[in-house]
């Protein structure tokens, strides 16, 4: 909402605060002022001069030199507006050394095809006054003396515009008269409603038509429609209107005749839209509010037409509809400059409807946005006054007889004061929601100032009449609110409560903290990736078909939610492999949405997992850099579950069988694939991503992927038992075996582990060797084993016979050879 | 070789002194000649060792009559001990040298790159500020409540007061699912949950993913939330006022200003939006300067909050009349863009490695 200064200072005379002032004191109330915008501030240095003579430029045709008479002393300036006045009409001069702010210059002398020119006459364009630069702004005859500034001559040429956040909440601040009310409550000075029907023309004899005789309204939809107001002017002369065009003009709305700009200043004075139709252009002299029929098509006055639905509501002439209620006039009924007869049009349209056809036709105008919010319903009649008056005043003509008013279909004279809310407010439940003791002293006046009256009243609890132009006061508390409004929230103190502490409800937050603490730990980082994806892409990395399908997307890459966190990590990898980062570690921890569960409440079950992307080379110190590879990915995937799970947790890796990673891990390459298992339980799986996936996915490139599920996680990690140090020395084997290089190493590793028998402690396999003396086909693997007993220092002979029984047994079952 | 067939003890006598005299001369030297520790063990062994010359010195010894041979024996061991003395002076020199030497070599060229022991990540800045957040709440008593993303519109909008044709509720607003879910559009759902499951007291924080269908340089369609709530008997305002005091100190530092200007929330009366004192144009005497980001108020606007509405309590099933209480919520992307100084929402969800290296 853009609010000028200068007529709320009309409204509110006592006002005396600085516009900075104003602003702080409404943002401080919950009006928030965004912003202030200076109009027409050239016009304080610029001066109303009069033409004295003109003559053509010597050299250069259509300039001209004009003298001017700025009182007192004359000038002569160069001039190429087409339009300077005869002798004696008034322009406006910038003088030398006045800055224009809405061209960024400051006058200086300068040479204009060879003539120097002391100042430049000026159109509204270069004062800022409005767009118009067709050529220089020219006044009314004799409405000031030469000399004084144009900011004196014509007052509405410089004002100060309040742009005001306003919350929906609030649509009595969608209009000066509400700001005014406002304003004065906050100043606590008395605020008079002007009385508009007496004000302008109103004095003057109304027509001996009446409205009634010229126009019959009939509406059809009261639920939709449940007051319709109508007045008319008639003998009018529609004229361009210099007298509002600088107000409108601040407030952003363009001045076109005199009778369109009644319709804007009034919704701008009231906050309640008005329309305004050429009472000759209205066919059959009837007026219909109805619903639209389905396909019925309207052209609206944007110039678009409009197919209807059955929701939208209508207002009809004899044969059809004129426009669309609250929302946009159509063009047929337009007022034109040959309008004679006016028909204004003030209504109350339920503020759902409007809001749902505003929304459907994508229409978002001054009009449905007061309409959505809710006009007052009381003042109907007093904006009718105000449309009539302000025309006569600027466009002549006699106002018909009386007043139409349909209210709940029923037609009336004088419409029925819409009945009101009472609410009870309790002194004690000031001080209970407020933390501090407000009497009703303070209270009450507080309440009265922005309308409401006090009916009924105890030393506990008084009742409250509100005002119809404050649909938000519903309850109590919003009474309290006000009263805290006006206060000030600086006139509450910050006081800690004692908290009676609560307990962790689910264990997400607390699970996925640790997870991100661990991840980041063994070097990678947090990608946050979003919740929803494409189908396409979950198919791509053999994700679950999407459960969770959105009804209105942002587009297809986002139009489900994702059942993997895979796609949007490998997004990121996309991502930075377009900008030329090749290495990416990243992880991500978040849900994924899968079908809701049989018994639940019908919403997705939502799992929360952490997902991993590796690409590009291993971190490394002055060597070859190497690429990533799977057991980098083994490394990651199990260095995470071991450490959620605990040191005694039994972590086991699975190479992926081809079934299962048809079934369940078809985005994994065939050959590098694998399964993690905690004490049994699989958690996920991880591998080198399947070419088809890097493909379908525009990759470019190989990607190492990790997914786990953290819930098996989630009570924690099992607190660790203290085992008791080894205190007698261990004797180490070494055994290098000779095996088909197709064989397993972990299989190897088992046999030897069970073959070693208790005492061996360790198995670690620390080399793994092919070509060189190796046979083609064959592998050495180099087994250190550590004996130990927890009873004492073992012989060699019980050491010889443990690790000989190992040497045995892999032979036996590996057809592995010592080397 | 037989002792008695030896020629005469003299001559015995006379060689042996004449050799030990010939390697008493020698020994230093040939000691000092050694360039390295082994050169130098090498030479002591030629003379100590088994095969070595005083020891076959010492050999003949054994053709001496008896009678002379103890005094030669002297002799003999003098020299013994005298090259072996010789031998570890000269061994702690060529130490002492060689540790010179390795001291005073070329130094080990620092600007090489750092091996470093383990590569650590680094957590998203909105992580960051998320944990942070929770953990100052956490401080002041107040526990995490879970909830899902995809939501029943009652949970997310009706129980909230919002009236059915807020236009926070349509297709253009917010994401609805297939099945007339609504992905949440705040984390506010927590609160009706919370209280619909539990009874008073409680004082939770809920931080989450929350998504709305908005998408520019300042907004992106999911987004994170904490929501912070405390429900219990004569739960007032100035507490409301007292908590925020304290999370702004403990999360922006000590003296930092808290301004609240009433605002409007459909699930709080009275509702205020909350500024902090400019984090960016603070000035040691702890004043604000006035910066282009705080728009040169000095104040910059970090959430909402406000008493709990009596009709979201009556919603879920809490008597107004008994029962009060306060909510607050921010946006953390804000927060993290802010303290950050980053400069588009978009920066955030990219996870390129060279944003997120910076965190």
């Amino acid at each position: 909402m853009k609010a000028s200064y200068r007529w709320l200072r009309e409204l509110v005379p006592q006002l005396t605060a600085s516009t900075t002032d104003l602003a702080a004191r409404l943002t401080s109330a919950g009006l928030e002022v965004e912003g202030l915008i200076e109009f027409g501030l050239a016009s304080e240095a610029c001066l109303v001069v009069r033409v004295v003579s003109c003559r053509p430029h010597p050299t250069k045709s259509g300039l001209r030199l004009v003298t001017v008479d700025r009182g007192g002393s004359q000038q002569e300036v160069v001039c190429g507006a087409p339009n300077v006045p005869d002798l004696g009409g008034l322009v406006v001069l910038a003088p030398l050394g006045v800055y224009l702010p809405a061209k960024n210059v400051t006058i200086a002398k300068r040479a204009i095809a060879g003539v120097e020119s002391e100042g430049m006459l000026c159109s509204e364009d270069e004062l800022g006054l409005g767009d118009d630069h067709d050529g220089i702004l020219v006044l009314a005859p004799d409405c000031a003396t030469p000399g004084t500034t144009l900011a004196a001559a014509v007052p509405a040429a410089r004002d100060t515009v309040f742009e005001i956040n306003l919350t929906p909440n609030r649509p009595d601040g969608l209009g000066h008269i509400g700001l005014a009310r406002e304003i004065a409550a906050l100043y606590n000075f008395p605020f008079v409603l002007p009385d508009f029907a007496t004000a302008g023309g109103m004095e003057r004899a109304p027509s001996a038509l009446s409205v009634r005789d010229l126009v019959t309204i009939v509406v059809e939809d009261a639920e939709r429609c449940p007051h319709y107001g109508a007045a008319a002017v008639v003998d009018i002369a529609v004229t361009a209107s210099p007298s509002t065009r600088y107000r409108l003009q601040a407030l952003g709305v363009r001045s076109i005749s005199n009778v369109v700009d009644v319709t804007n200043l009034v919704m701008l004075a009231w906050g309640h839209p008005l329309h305004a139709f050429d009472l000759d252009r209205v066919r059959g002299n009837t007026i219909v509010v109805r619903r639209a029929n389905d396909g019925e098509k309207l052209t609206t006055l944007d110039g678009v037409t409009r197919e209807l639905v059955s929701d939208d509501l209508l207002i009809c002439d004899g044969q059809g509809p004129v426009a669309l209620a609250g929302v946009m006039g159509g063009a047929s009924s337009e007022i034109h400059e040959g309008t004679k007869r006016v028909l204004f049009e003030v209504a109350c349209f339920d503020p759902r409807g409007v809001r749902r056809t505003a929304r459907r036709h994508g229409l978002h105008t001054e009009s449905s946005h007061r309409f959505e919010r809710g006009v007052d319903p009381g003042d109907v009649e007093s904006v009718l006054d105000h449309a009539v008056g302000l025309t006569v005043a600027l466009a002549g003509g006699q106002p018909a007889a009386g007043r139409i008013h349909v209210q709940h279909a029923h037609s009336c004279a004088v419409p029925a004061p819409p009945a009101k809310r009472i609410l009870t407010l309790r002194v004690a439940r000031l001080r209970a929601l407020l933390g501090v003791d407000v009497p009703f002293d303070e209270a009450i006046p507080i309440l009265e100032r922005l309308g409401c009256s006090v009916v009924a009243k105890s030393s506990i609890s008084c009742d409250v009449l509100v005002p119809t132009h404050r649909p938000d006061l519903t309850r109590e508390v919003d009474l309290i609110e006000e009263v805290l409004r006006v206060r000030g929230l600086d006139s509450v103190p910050a006081q800690l409560p004692a908290i009676r502490a609560s307990r962790d409800v689910g264990g997400r937050e607390e699970l996925a903290r640790r997870a991100r603490e661990i991840a980041v730990s063994v070097g990678l980082s947090e990608a946050i990736t979003y919740g929803f994806t494409s189908a396409r892409a979950l198919e791509a990395v053999g994700a679950p078909k999407p459960t969770v399908l959105l009804r209105n997307p942002l587009g297809e890459h986002h139009a489900v939610m994702r059942t993997s966190l895979l796609p949007g990590l490998l997004d990121a990898v996309a991502h930075a492999r377009r900008h030329f980062e090749r290495d990416v570690r990243e992880f991500t921890i978040g849900q994924v949405f899968l079908a809701a569960a049989p018994s639940g409440d019908g919403l997705p079950t939502e799992q929360l997992r952490i997902g991993v992307v590796l690409a590009g080379d291993r971190p490394g110190w002055l060597e070859k850099p190497q690429p990533l590879d799977v057991w980098d990915a083994k490394g990651y995937a199990v260095g995470l579950t071991e450490r959620l799970a605990g040191a005694s947790a039994l972590v086991q890796v699975e190479p992926a069988t081809r079934d299962e990673l048809t079934e369940i891990a078809s985005h994994l390459h065939p050959r590098g694939a694998a399964f993690v298992h905690v004490n049994g339980r699989r958690i996920g799986a991880f591998g080198l991503l399947h070419p088809d996936a890097v493909a379908a996915l525009a990759l470019d490139g190989d990607v190492l992927v990790v997914e786990l599920t953290l819930e098996s996680f989630a009570e924690g990690i099992p607190i660790p038992q203290y085992a008791a140090i080894p205190r007698f020395p261990a004797s180490t084997r070494d055994v290098a075996l000779l095996v088909r290089d197709a064989v397993m190493a972990g299989e190897v590793e088992s046999a030897v582990r069970a073959a070693a028998g208790p005492l061996a402690e360790r198995v670690r396999l620390f080399d793994r060797f092919t070509g060189g003396h190796v046979a083609a086909g064959f592998a050495s693997l180099a087994f250190r084993v550590v004996y130990r007993a927890s009873s004492g220092t073992l012989t060699d002979a019980e050491v010889d016979a443990a690790h000989a029984n190992v040497v045995k047994v892999v032979g036996e079952r590996f057809g592995a050879k010592l080397r | 070789m037989d002792a008695v067939s030896d020629p005469t003890v003299e001559t015995i006598e006379l060689e042996i002194t004449a050799a030990l005299a010939s390697l008493r001369e020698a020994f230093l030297p040939r000691f000092r000649a050694a360039a390295t520790a082994q050169a130098l063990r090498d030479e002591n062994a030629k003379i100590l060792g088994k095969k070595g010359e005083l020891t076959a010195i010492l050999k003949l010894l054994g053709k001496a009559p008896p009678e002379g041979r103890k005094a030669i024996g002297e002799k003999v061991n003098a020299l013994k001990q005298e090259v072996e003395s010789g031998f570890e002076s000269c061994l702690s020199n060529l130490r002492l040298r060689e540790r010179e030497a390795e001291l005073s070599a070329p130094p080990f060229d620092l600007t090489l790159p750092a091996r470093v022991p383990a590569q650590v990540g680094h957590k998203h800045p909105i992580s960051i500020v998320r944990e942070e957040v929770v953990a100052v709440f956490r401080q002041l008593g107040f526990a995490v409540f879970d909830g899902p993303e995809v939501e029943h519109e009652g949970n997310n909008f009706t129980a909230l007061g919002f009236p059915p044709d807020h236009p926070a509720t349509d297709m253009q607003d917010s994401f609805w699912t297939q099945s007339n879910h609504v992905l949440r559009t705040h984390t506010s759902n927590i609160q009706v949950r919370a209280m619909k499951s539990i009874a008073p007291p409680m004082a939770f924080i809920a931080p989450g993913t929350v998504y709305r269908r908005d998408d520019d340089a300042t907004h992106s369609p999911m987004f994170h939330q904490i929501e912070a709530f405390l429900v219990d008997k004569d739960v007032t305002l100035a507490h409301l006022k007292g908590v925020l005091a304290e999370f702004a100190e403990r999360l922006f530092g000590p003296g930092t200003p808290v301004r609240l200007r009433p605002s409007y929330f459909p699930f709080v009366e009275p509702g205020a939006e909350v500024d902090i004192g400019c984090v960016f144009c603070k000035q040691p005497n702890g004043t604000r300067a006035g910066c282009s980001l705080c728009k040169h108020t000095g104040f910059i606007e970090v959430l909402g909050c406000g008493m709990i509405h009596p009709v979201v309590f009556e919603n879920c099933g809490i008597d107004p009349e008994v029962f009060s209480g306060f909510a607050l919520g921010m946006g953390l992307e804000r927060l993290a863009m802010l303290r950050y100084g980053v400069p588009n929402i978009k920066l955030m969800f990219d996870n390129d490695p060279r944003f997120l290296a910076q965190f």
